[in-house]
């Protein structure tokens, strides 16, 4: 009984130690779900035209593959719609606002490209995660014969993402989520490593793809 | 006779042996700094432009050392950084150009007289800086490009001579190696270089004046013959 305590405490500590806490907000201008036909299509486009961040690209495909795994939508891939659209996307040339979408889609070539795709929804996801505190210290050593780590050190990640649902069809901003998600992971080491690592960005991601499949009306028998 | 040639031969192999012993702690070191340097041969795809192609027809001349740069970083306090960008670069200015000109000629170096192209446009690479994950705190680069366009007319006459930058970042913070962050920040630059070419080579004045001294002799012959 005693020789599996310590197990019993490092069991409560992985379980109660990295809990990750998310909070998720909406806007709807309409309480109207948002058609799609079986020919149209969502893209989800990170924003990265601030120097000091960069949304990630594996956060964005992780709401695109829960948008058309749970949610049925057609998701058209970020890179692909990047490269479709080469230079109108690219992080200087982006359209910041709905007015200069517009703009860009009174283009001829621009216009009939989202037409011949079919992108009827454009969400623009836009936020980073960073390391907001960070503390303890871990020191290794290696003899002849072994080596091992002991030290223990912490750090909290903090996610902040802000979605918005444009309509490329009728041209207007349909809805806003955000995600604040925070969460603090563990590394003790005795002897070995052990993480305890919070899933700060994935929580993020489950919060705002299942959130913004909530905006989407349900997909038909007829739809992909 | 045969004893003594073994003995030789056994001395040769030993003081052999000891020359590539004494080679070992050389080995080692340039081991050690290959390991702790950063290369990278950009590697990127470059799509194809969406825009529409300008009735002009256009050499590009990209001459060797455009098609075969390298870069170095020399800063002493970091580890040293090689990236080969010349081809990588080739393969975009050729992608743009095809995609922006009714017609487009790669050239080696910049044709003398008169001939059929309307445009003739050298680029060189003037100044590559580098942020590395040293200054950034993460496995993130930032790469700075700039480049000179020296824009001639079909006669060789200097038209427009335009400073272009262009920045890109390492997008994904989990990337494994330095490798792949320092490509993958050096292709959005270059991606970031195209489309400042794409939209803003019409916007540079002197091209504008160009175009409408180019136009202006058109429209008064149309007029001419209405």
């Amino acid at each position: 009984m005693r020789g599996a305590l310590p197990w019993l405490l490092l069991c409560m500590l992985a379980t109660s130690a990295c809990g990750t806490s998310t909070r998720v907000d909406e806007f709807r201008p309409s309480s109207t779900l948002l058609p799609l036909n079986s020919d149209e299509k969502v893209v989800v486009v990170g924003r990265r035209h601030s120097g000091a961040y960069e949304t990630d690209p594996d956060f964005i495909n992780c709401i695109g593959n829960k948008l058309a795994t749970r949610g049925q939508l057609s998701v058209m891939p970020e890179q692909q719609f990047l490269d479709s659209f080469y230079p109108w996307f690219e992080p200087r040339m982006a359209p910041l606002g709905l007015k200069r979408m517009g703009g860009m889609l009174e283009d001829p070539l621009i216009g009939k490209r989202v037409r011949e795709l079919g992108i009827r929804y454009m969400i623009w996801v836009d936020g980073n995660i960073e390391t907001t505190e960070k503390s303890g210290a871990i020191s290794c050593a290696v003899a002849p014969g072994g080596g091992g780590c002991f030290g223990f050190s912490s750090w909290d990640k903090a996610a902040n993402y802000e979605a918005i649902i444009w309509d490329l069809g009728k041209l207007g901003e349909k809805g806003r989520v955000q995600v604040d998600s925070k969460g603090s992971s563990y590394l003790l080491a005795v002897g070995a490593p052990i993480p305890f690592i919070a899933r700060v960005q994935g929580e993020a991601c489950e919060g705002i793809g299942t959130r913004l499949q909530s905006f989407f009306a349900p997909a038909g028998p007829g739809s992909p | 006779m045969t004893k003594p040639q073994v003995s030789i031969n056994a001395y040769c192999r030993t003081s052999q042996l000891l020359s590539h012993l004494r080679l070992l702690p050389i080995v080692a070191v340039i081991t050690l700094l290959i390991g702790c340097s950063t290369n990278v041969t950009v590697n990127g795809d470059y799509p194809s432009a969406l825009v529409a192609r300008q009735p002009l027809s256009v050499g590009l001349v990209l001459n060797d050392s455009f098609n075969s740069y390298r870069f170095t970083s020399e800063k002493d306090n970091r580890q040293p950084v090689t990236m080969a960008l010349g081809e990588s670069q080739v393969q975009l200015f050729n992608r743009v150009f095809t995609d922006m000109f009714q017609s487009s000629a790669t050239l080696k170096t910049l044709p003398t007289g008169q001939n059929t192209l309307d445009l003739m446009i050298v680029p060189e690479i003037t100044e590559v800086q580098l942020a590395t994950p040293m200054e950034t705190q993460l496995n993130v680069y930032e790469v700075w490009l700039k480049y000179n366009l020296k824009v001639y007319d079909g006669n060789g006459q200097p038209v427009a001579d335009w400073m272009m930058s262009a920045y890109g970042k390492t997008q994904s913070r989990f990337l494994k190696s330095d490798e792949e962050a320092l490509n993958q920040a050096t292709v959005m630059a270059l991606r970031d270089a195209g489309a400042r070419l794409l939209t803003g080579f019409q916007q540079i004045p002197e091209i504008r004046q160009w175009l409408a001294n180019r136009q202006a002799p058109a429209k008064l012959s149309q007029r001419t013959e209405r």
